[in-house]
C-alpha cells in the first residue's frame, strides 16, 4: 500500500483502460491516486500525448530520458518501470544496465547523448541551462520539435518522479540494484559541458525555439485561457509549435488546478508559489503571485510567501502544507512517510494530501518546462525576487540552498533608490521626510485626481495622506517600494473621501465588466501631426477633460501608466490589481480617450492642413 | 492572413509592445492590408502619445511647495 488510503474504481475506468492498453498493466502510482480519479486522467493526458504519441523523437528516445531521469533521482519505483517499459520495446538488457550506471557509457549515436545529458542537465538543475545548451543541440541536428518534446518528456520523468516520492507507491516489478556509484549525485554537479566555453558566451535570451502564431479562434483552449484569464501566458505562446501538446498540458492542468473541491484555489497557489521559489523559478513565481493578486491575496503577502512562507501570515496549517509541498518538490530524498503523517494530525483529509502531492508535482512539470524553453515573463517578478533570475554555471548553483535568496527588506533596499532617506525619517529626520515628499509629490496627487476627479478633493486628501504617511512611517517594513506604500496611503485617504460622497463611482470593475465582448468603435483617419494643430496648453486641456470623464476604474489605470509612466506591474501593484485586469482597463481606456479626443484630431477637424 | 478579430485579441499587448516577433509579423501583415485596422492602429498610439505628452494634472510648482511646506510645519509644531 502506498502512504494514503486507495479505493477500487467502480467500472471501466477510462485512465485505467489506456494504461492497460498501452503498458499491459496499470502502475501502482495509479492506484495510489484513487482517492481522486480526475487527477489520475490528468497523468493520462499527459502520458498518452507526451509518451506514448510518436512524431519527432522515438519511443525508445523518450523512455530513455524518463529512465535516465529516474535512475538519477534515485527513484527505484520509477527505474523498475522505466526498464521494463524499456525491455518491452526490444531494449538489450546491456544498454538498460548501462543507461542505470552513466549515460555517457552508453553505446549511442553521439545526438542521442547530446540529448540524454541536456535532459539531465534540465532535470537535475534547471536554472543552469541556456540558450547554448540548445544551440548544442540543434548542431547535433536536433530539430525544434525535437527539442521540444526532448523538454516535455523531461518535464514529465520529473512528475512522475515527484509524485512517486510523494505517494510511496509499491513497486510493480521487482526493483533493479541502482549502481552503487551513483547512490549520491553530487549537488550542483558539473555535467560534462557540451560546449567547454559555455559559460563565458554571453547567452542569449529565451524563448530559444521559435513560436508560430496560433490564433485563439482557432484554437479552442486558447480561446478558454483567455476567457479565464485574460490574456495567454507566454508559457502556453512557447509551445505552439505542437498544439497537441498544449492541449493535454491544458487539459492536465485544468482538471487539477481548477476544482475547488478538496483544496481551494488559494491554497493551490500558495503551492505552485512556493513550490516555483524553492526552485528559483521567477517566471512561475511571477505568475503564481500575481494569480494570487487576482485571488484577493495582497502583494506583500504573496511576495512574503516567495522568500520564505514560514514568515507569511498564513495559518499555522497551511504553513504545513506548503512545508510538505517544498521539501517534496525540491528535496525528495528528506521526503518521507513522516511528512504525510505530519499533515494527517494538522486534520489534512487524504484527498488534501493526495490532492497537494499532485499539485507539487504539476508544479515541477511547469517548472522543467519553462526553463527547458528559455520562457519569457508575461511580468516582472517580484522586486523581493528579481535579483534571482539568474543563470548560473551549474558549479556555482548549490541545489535547493535557500541562502541564495535574500531577505526581502535587502533586495528591495537594494533597488529602491529612497531606502537610505527612509532609513533618517523613521529615526525621526524631518528633513529627509521633506526630501522624500518632493520626491513623490507629483505621483501622489495623480492618484488622488485619478481617483476623486477634482482638483481641491485632491489636494485636501494630499495633506491628509502626507501627514499619515509621516505617522505610520515607522510601519514601513521595505517590503515595498517607499512610493508603492506612499501611494497606498494615499489611495487609502481618497477612499474614504469618496466614501462620503453621496453616489461615489466604485474603483471597482462594478458596473463595468471585464468581461464581455469589448469591440472599438470605427472612427475616421487621424491627422499626420495631431498634435500641432493645437497649443500646448489647449491641448492639455483637452486631454483632462477627456480623462476625467473616463469611468473612474479607467482613468486611475490610464494616469499611472500614460502619464506618470510606470510599468504595468507597478501599476498593478499599486492599485492591487491583477496584470490581466490593468491590461484590460488600460486598453478601454485608451480607446475611449482615443474616441473622446477623434474629432479634434480626424482628418476633417477643425485645424487640419 | 488574421481575421481583424485575432487582430483585436493581441492588439493591447501589440500597443504595449510585448508580443514575440512571430506574433509582430502576423499584425503587421495584417496592419499593412486592413485599412480599418490601421487606422485604429494609427489613432489610439497618437492618442497615447498625446495624454504622454501633455504633461496633465501636473501639480504647480507653487501649489506643491506651500502644501510641503504646511504639512512640514504641522509635523514641527507637533514635534515641540
Amino acid at each position: 500500500m502506498s502512504f494514503l488510503k486507495e479505493v477500487r474504481l467502480e467500472g471501466k475506468f477510462g485512465p485505467f483502460v489506456a494504461f492497460q492498453e498501452a503498458f499491459g498493466f496499470i502502475p501502482n502510482l495509479l492506484h495510489a491516486q484513487t482517492l481522486l480519479p480526475r487527477v489520475i486522467g490528468a497523468q493520462e493526458k499527459l502520458e498518452s500525448a507526451v509518451r506514448l504519441r510518436e512524431v519527432a523523437i522515438s519511443r525508445v528516445q523518450k523512455e530513455r530520458i524518463l529512465l535516465s531521469v529516474a535512475a538519477d533521482r534515485q527513484d527505484t519505483y520509477c527505474v523498475a518501470i522505466d526498464c521494463k517499459v524499456l525491455s518491452a520495446l526490444g531494449l538489450a538488457d546491456g544498454q538498460i544496465d548501462d543507461l542505470l550506471t552513466d549515460c555517457r557509457n552508453v553505446d549511442l549515436p553521439a545526438a542521442d547523448l547530446a540529448s540524454l545529458q541536456f535532459c539531465l542537465k534540465l532535470a537535475r538543475h534547471a536554472p543552469s541551462v541556456n540558450s547554448e545548451d540548445i544551440e548544442a543541440l540543434r548542431a547535433c541536428g536536433f530539430g525544434d520539435e525535437s527539442i521540444l518534446e526532448a523538454v516535455v518528456v523531461t518535464a514529465l520523468a520529473v512528475y512522475r518522479c515527484t509524485l512517486s516520492v510523494g505517494l510511496g507507491p509499491e513497486p510493480d516489478f521487482e526493483p533493479r540494484r541502482l549502481a552503487s556509484n551513483r547512490t549520491a549525485p553530487r549537488r550542483g554537479v558539473v555535467l560534462h559541458s557540451l560546449l567547454p566555453d559555455a559559460h563565458k558566451v554571453a547567452h542569449r535570451k529565451g524563448p530559444y525555439l521559435p513560436a508560430p502564431f496560433l490564433s485563439p479562434s482557432a484554437f479552442a483552449p486558447f480561446a478558454l485561457l483567455k476567457e479565464s484569464h485574460g490574456f495567454i501566458p507566454n508559457f502556453f505562446r512557447a509551445q505552439t509549435l505542437r498544439p497537441d501538446l498544449l492541449e493535454a498540458e491544458l487539459e492536465a492542468m485544468g482538471r487539477i488546478l481548477l476544482s475547488e473541491d478538496v483544496l481551494t484555489r488559494v491554497q493551490k497557489e500558495c503551492i505552485l508559489l512556493a513550490v516555483s521559489a524553492a526552485n528559483l523559478n521567477s517566471y512561475c513565481v511571477a505568475v503564481h503571485c500575481n494569480l494570487l493578486r487576482g485571488l484577493g491575496m495582497p502583494s506583500e503577502e504573496g511576495d512574503q510567501i516567495a522568500v520564505d512562507h514560514h514568515e507569511s501570515n498564513l495559518s499555522e496549517r497551511d504553513r504545513a502544507l506548503l512545508d510538505f509541498a517544498v521539501t517534496l518538490g525540491t528535496r525528495g530524498s528528506e521526503f518521507s512517510r513522516e511528512d504525510v503523517v505530519k499533515l494527517r494530525t494538522l486534520g489534512f483529509t487524504e484527498e488534501q494530501i493526495l490532492e497537494c502531492a499532485v499539485v507539487t508535482a504539476l508544479n515541477n512539470f511547469s517548472n522543467t518546462l519553462q526553463m527547458g524553453l528559455g520562457i519569457e515573463p508575461d511580468f516582472e517578478p517580484p522586486v523581493v525576487f528579481r535579483e534571482n533570475k539568474v543563470h548560473l554555471p551549474p558549479a556555482a548553483s548549490p541545489q535547493n540552498d535557500m541562502s541564495v535568496l535574500v531577505s526581502p527588506q535587502q533586495t528591495v533596499a537594494a533597488q529602491d533608490p529612497d531606502a537610505g532617506l527612509v532609513a533618517q525619517a523613521q529615526g525621526g529626520k524631518l528633513e529627509a521626510f521633506e526630501e522624500l515628499l518632493r520626491r513623490h509629490s507629483q505621483l501622489v496627487y495623480r492618484t488622488l485626481m485619478a481617483i476623486l476627479g477634482n482638483p481641491a478633493d485632491a489636494q485636501d486628501a494630499m495633506q491628509d495622506a502626507l501627514l499619515s504617511a509621516f505617522k505610520h512611517i515607522d510601519g514601513f517594513q521595505g517590503r515595498s517600494k517607499f512610493s508603492t506604500w506612499l501611494v497606498s496611503i494615499a489611495r487609502n485617504a481618497a477612499l474614504q473621501r469618496l466614501r462620503l460622497r453621496k453616489n461615489f463611482e466604485s474603483l471597482d470593475e462594478g458596473e463595468f465588466s471585464e468581461e464581455g465582448e469589448f469591440r472599438p468603435r470605427q472612427v475616421r483617419a487621424w491627422q499626420d501631426n495631431p498634435e500641432q494643430s493645437y497649443s500646448k496648453s489647449e491641448m492639455r486641456q483637452l486631454v483632462e477633460k477627456g480623462i476625467l470623464a473616463l469611468p473612474a476604474s479607467y482613468r486611475v489605470v490610464v494616469m499611472l501608466r500614460d502619464i506618470e509612466q510606470l510599468s504595468a506591474d507597478e501599476v498593478a501593484r499599486q492599485l492591487g490589481l491583477s496584470i490581466p485586469a490593468v491590461k484590460t482597463r488600460l486598453l478601454r481606456g485608451r480607446l475611449m480617450l482615443r474616441e473622446w479626443l477623434s474629432p479634434h484630431f480626424t482628418t476633417s477637424a477643425k485645424g487640419a492642413v | 492572413m488574421i481575421t481583424c478579430e485575432e487582430f483585436f485579441a493581441e492588439f493591447a499587448d501589440y500597443m504595449e509592445n510585448q508580443v514575440s516577433p512571430e506574433v509582430r509579423q502576423e499584425l503587421e501583415l495584417h496592419l499593412s492590408q486592413c485599412r480599418a485596422c490601421h487606422v485604429l492602429y494609427d489613432s489610439s498610439s497618437k492618442t497615447v502619445k498625446i495624454v504622454t505628452e501633455s504633461n496633465s494634472f501636473e501639480l504647480p510648482q507653487n501649489v506643491s511647495e506651500s502644501m510641503i511646506e504646511r504639512v512640514m510645519a504641522e509635523l514641527r509644531k507637533d514635534r515641540s
